[in-house]
């Protein structure tokens, strides 16, 4: 019998109450079971990060003293500080000189956009194509665009290993640019999106006189551009989290991105967890605003594939 | 006119020319004088002894040399594949024990280091180490780099518990009498079920107490030209040994573990013995300050009385990479760090590493007191059992076989928990014999290795 | 949806992006998987020709068959688990005001966005021994678990991803669930209240059966994502785990191909897991159909 156990047994009371005292509103006790299991799933889902934030405020002394925060009468800036970020900026030593954490975070930053960029380019041209021609060999194409999503990624990743190391990309960020730059997957979810457009629009467009491209690009774009936020969301979220590209293909520690960074860091932070913890708080941030800003988009998009077939 | 993708991806587009833009310019600007030698190394008390002393070398040669303190995990992996790739790599690299046998994996061209056999024997410096080292960092009978160290193990106690139990630690010549002491003082102090205090600290799911027990007796992982040759009943029954002490109400091990688990178990005294190599009684002294005299060393117990009483682990390596441009220089900063008597007594002082230099054993550095650990010589301690060290084969699959004894060790505990000791030994020699041979298949896979197998 | 165009180039101008990166980098690399596969390599320079050996290797060697095992279990246990355990957050989800709703969806859609390494490296420090969140709490609420080593215990390691990859992914599809439940016909709802169906009859005859699409998809791609597991195991466990308890096939090819560095050795792997997955996936998709 401790806390938890008390909590939750009043919690379960409170239902049966509920239902005594309301007995002809069943709405109510419902609504109320609803949300009480609702939240219990909310809670264990927050759980970690809640300790995350906790742990990066502590120092490296009491982190595993405490498990969220030490209570009201500890805190002093002997247990609670900044620390664990003064040592994760304060720069390491590398082959080629010190290197700071906000040049990490940089890299990142860039890989994420700059692929989500090109990739969205990319992509939804050929989803355009897709979408609004026909021609001959468009039936063979879409065939082996499915055929294609059949085999794992991994298959892929020896023979491109030795492709990019011929090339002379070793080291360099277009081997994690290029070979991703089309993804198949995107060009469904724009081809989705552009049968919504109305031919009509199209057709009075070229009427008079715009280019092909100048359609796609001022005409049909403009109009897709929900699917756009979600695509980019997806896109540079899966970029950011990206771990065995640069793993695999970076070889300077300045150029590297955060995942891979950070699992390094487990193994040079022993005693200061709490360093590659703050670490992964700021490594975090980024997509989750990106998140915020895009969340609807990002719902419809997702689910127009699956719910339509 | 909006732009037609959106503000979203417009964000990006432009995130993406800001970033790449600040990348560039840092990049950039790194590409700064390049010093005459780029030295790579993982370990920090390293990097405080090489500073102290790399003015006089750069005064006497007239150059510039750069030390680098990389992650171990980062030197491993990146070395490993910037040396397949061509990438840029240092020009002088301390490497970890048992990689080697990585980077000596394919052909013998391909290995990224210079080979040094030559240049040791010429300059009739091959007998001044300590001459079991060089087996761990060879290939084919090729030394690829200069030994740094012998780490001889020793056993480190907390020497006020102790006391206040009454134990004579110098009667602990035997692991036979150990385990008997480790029995009476394991005991569950607050009645929670869980034993409070325990004789020794063993890992349950990595084997490198399992290994340095083993090279104690001489029972090696691989021989010198490269066979698997640990299925043997010295294995057997050292895995069992392992077994009962680790397991089951009788047990006198917990894991401890590394980084904040270990100090908070020595700071409470939840294990009073850990294996001690030289390196980690520095460790101790850089990361628990507030167990100052509070430490003790002895030689490990014997599986023999009058057997060998140490063991080795691990190990750092400096080797010359092909790449290197200058590689006579960086010949003489080697001999320069790793060979220089008073030096070493200095960098004794701060490292506690007995150097694999015999000479050097006899400076007043090595052979002073110290007051952490009671006023012991810790120089003496170690430099005595350093002439004893097992020697340490090396191979490509010494990781492969390392991962093999952890299984066998782990099928043994199951079998501990079902049926207890009966027939211990004998399961794990059969398994034994398993793992061996499976590592004999992969070994003689290797086309590479069984190909060029070089006699000098 | 036709649009007749006269200059027939014109789409194929669109798709030359997509074109020409599919043919060096998929077209190529798939072919040259193949060689690959029949060939041991030192890295990415030198190369030999062994014919089946890779493949006679791999097919007999135990630890490849661990990470099969391994991966399956993960693969089936998400399933089995995570999937009723997302659909009945969407249900419970469904009913109520849209506000809220988007609160909690926010919430428990959360931890998707933080990839799998991140979280492998939060768990990594959550699962400690003795003085970690996880074992504090799991002993608060069953009394059990203090000194349990999730993550050195070859037993417990198993368990241990799957409750990470519960955390990870039941947000995920549960969106879904959700956006499938939305769509189902409320009238046929009604229709079964008015017949006297109870909450569970209506449940498995009219919701079941509208989201059956939906449920189908989202199996086959988590069966296919789990299969494909490696960058968590790899963080929380630093490698296989001990005992290679963690080992995903993944895992195994990347230790092969890029530890070990013998490519050959890699593609084969490559080529036993696209296998895998066809035959899996095929499978699900003939059973689905047929119910």
């Amino acid at each position: 019998m401790n806390t938890v156990h008390t909590t939750l047994l009043v919690l379960g009371a409170l239902y049966v109450i509920l239902r005594w005292v309301f007995p002809r509103d069943r709405e109510l006790s419902s609504a109320y079971l609803r949300y009480l299991l609702l939240g219990i799933a909310a809670f264990l889902i927050l759980c970690p990060f809640v300790w995350l934030i906790c742990a990066v405020l502590k120092d490296k002394d009491v982190l595993m003293q405490y498990t969220f925060l030490p209570p009201l009468t500890e805190w002093s800036s002997e247990t609670l500080n900044f620390n664990n970020f003064l040592t994760l900026f304060a720069g390491e030593e590398t082959v080629e000189g010190v290197v700071y954490f906000w040049e990490y975070v940089i890299n990142s930053l860039f890989l994420a956009s700059a692929s989500t960029s090109i990739s969205l380019l990319f992509a939804s041209m050929g989803g355009y194509a897709l979408s609004k021609y026909e021609f001959q060999g468009k039936k063979a194409v879409m065939g082996f665009m499915v055929g294609s999503m059949m085999f794992p990624a991994m298959l892929f990743l020896a023979p491109v290993y030795k492709m990019i190391y011929n090339f002379g990309w070793m080291d360099t960020y277009l081997a994690l640019l290029i070979p991703g730059a089309c993804s198949v997957f995107g060009m469904f979810l724009f081809r989705q999106a552009m049968t919504a457009v109305p031919d009509s629009l199209i057709e009075a467009a070229r009427i008079d006189g715009a280019s092909e491209f100048g359609i796609y690009f001022g005409v049909v774009m403009p109009l897709v551009r929900p699917m756009t936020g979600a695509f980019c969301l997806i896109t540079f979220l899966g970029n950011w989290n990206n771990f065995i590209g640069p793993q695999v293909f970076i070889q300077t520690q300045s150029k590297l991105p955060l995942p891979v960074v950070l699992n390094q860091y487990m193994g040079v932070y022993t005693q200061e967890y709490g360093v590659f913890l703050a670490g992964t708080l700021i490594a975090i941030i980024p997509p989750a605003v990106l998140f915020f800003a895009l969340q609807k988009e990002f719902v419809s998009g997702l689910t127009s594939g699956a719910v339509k077939g | 006119m909006n732009f037609p993708f959106g503000k979203a991806a417009l964000l990006l587009l432009q995130i993406a020319i800001v970033t790449g833009g600040i990348h560039l310019y840092t990049s950039l600007d790194r590409q700064s004088e390049r010093p005459d030698l780029v030295m790579a190394i993982f370990a920090p008390n390293h990097e405080e002894a090489y500073r102290e002393v790399l003015g006089e070398f750069e005064k006497k040669h007239g150059v510039k040399v750069q030390l680098q303190l990389v992650s171990a995990k980062a030197l491993q992996s990146r070395l490993q594949s910037s040396l397949l790739t061509g990438a840029e790599v240092p020009d002088l690299v301390e490497l970890m024990a048992g990689s080697l046998g990585y980077f000596a994996r394919g052909p013998l061209e391909d290995v990224g280091f210079v080979d040094l056999t030559e240049r040791l024997h010429q300059e009739k410096l091959y007998s001044k180490m300590v001459e079991s080292r060089y087996s761990l960092w060879s290939s084919r009978n090729r030394i690829f780099a200069l030994p740094h160290d012998v780490h001889p193990v020793a056993l480190c106690y907390r020497r006020d518990l102790i006391q206040d139990l009454k134990i004579d630690v110098n009667a602990l010549k035997t692991w036979a009498e150990f385990e008997k002491m480790g029995r009476n003082i394991t005991t569950d102090l607050d009645g929670d079920g869980n034993p409070d205090r325990y004789a020794l600290d063993m890992p349950l799911s990595s084997n490198w107490a399992i290994n340095l027990l083993l090279l104690q007796q001489d029972q090696q992982l691989f021989n010198e030209e490269g066979k698997v040759v640990f299925d043997t009943e010295t294995t057997a029954k050292t895995i069992a040994w392992y077994v009962q002490q680790t397991q089951g109400k009788n047990r006198i091990a917990y894991e401890a573990g590394w980084g904040q688990g270990l100090a908070k178990a020595m700071n409470d005294g939840l294990v009073l013995f850990y294996f001690c190599p030289d390196w980690r009684s520095k460790q101790f002294e850089m990361d628990m300050p507030n167990l100052d005299g509070k430490l003790g060393l002895i030689p490990l117990p014997a599986w023999k009385l009058g057997d060998r009483r140490t063991s080795t682990w691990g190990g750092t390596g400096l080797a010359i990479t092909k790449a290197c441009k200058k590689q006579d220089l960086a010949w003489e900063l080697a001999k320069f760090l790793y060979l220089n008597d008073e030096d070493l007594g200095k960098r004794f002082r701060a490292t506690n590493i007995i150097p694999p230099v015999k000479s050097s054993w006899n400076t007043p550095a090595i052979k002073e007191e110290r007051r952490f650990y009671g006023g012991q010589s810790v120089g003496q301690i170690y430099s005595d059992l350093a002439k004893e060290t097992p020697p340490q084969y090396v191979s490509p699959y010494t990781n492969l076989a390392g991962t093999k004894i952890t299984e066998v060790y782990l099928d043994a505990v199951d079998y501990f928990q079902e049926s207890g000791p009966q027939g211990l030994e004998a399961s794990i020699l059969s398994n034994l014999k398993e793992k061996a041979d499976y590592v004999r298949t992969v070994l003689g896979r290797n086309v590479f290795l069984v190909k060029s197998e070089a006699k000098p | 949806m036709t649009s007749v165009s006269k200059k027939a180039w014109v789409p194929w101008a669109f798709l030359t992006p997509y074109l020409v990166l599919t043919a060096i980098f998929f077209v190529y690399p798939f072919l040259n998987s193949i060689w690959l596969a029949f060939h041991q390599t030192n890295g990415p320079k030198s190369s030999i020709y062994v014919g089946l050996s890779n493949f006679d290797f791999v097919l007999q060697d135990p630890l490849f068959y661990t990470s099969v095992k391994n991966t399956t279990i993960y693969a089936v246990v998400s399933v089995l688990f995570q999937l009723p355990l997302s659909l009945g957050l969407a249900m419970l989800l469904n009913s109520g005001k849209s506000r809220i709703r988007n609160v909690f969806r926010l919430i428990l859609f959360s931890p998707h966005l933080v990839g799998q390494i991140f979280v492998g490296i939060l768990f990594a420090v959550i699962f400690t021994p003795r003085y970690g969140l996880f074992n504090i709490g799991l002993q608060e609420l069953i009394g059990w678990g203090l000194e349990e080593r999730w993550l050195a215990n070859p037993n417990l390691v198993m368990p241990a991803l799957i409750i990470v990859s519960m955390w990870l992914y039941v947000g995920f599809n549960m969106i879904y669930f959700l956006a499938a439940l939305q769509n189902v016909d409320e009238g046929l709802m009604d229709a079964a209240k008015v017949d006297g169906a109870n909450r569970f009859q209506t449940f498995w005859n009219v919701t079941l059966p509208q989201i059956k699409p939906v449920a189908i998809f989202v199996v086959v791609m988590s069966t296919i994502g789990s299969y494909q597991l490696f960058e968590l195991p790899y963080a929380l466990l630093g490698g296989a785990g001990p005992n290679n308890s963690g080992l995903t096939i993944v895992g195994y090819l990347y230790s092969t191909a890029f530890e070990s560095g013998d490519l050959g050795t890699g593609a084969a792997i490559g080529w036993l897991l696209a296998l895998i997955i066809f035959v899996i996936s095929t499978l699900q998709i003939k059973i689905a159909k047929v119910e």
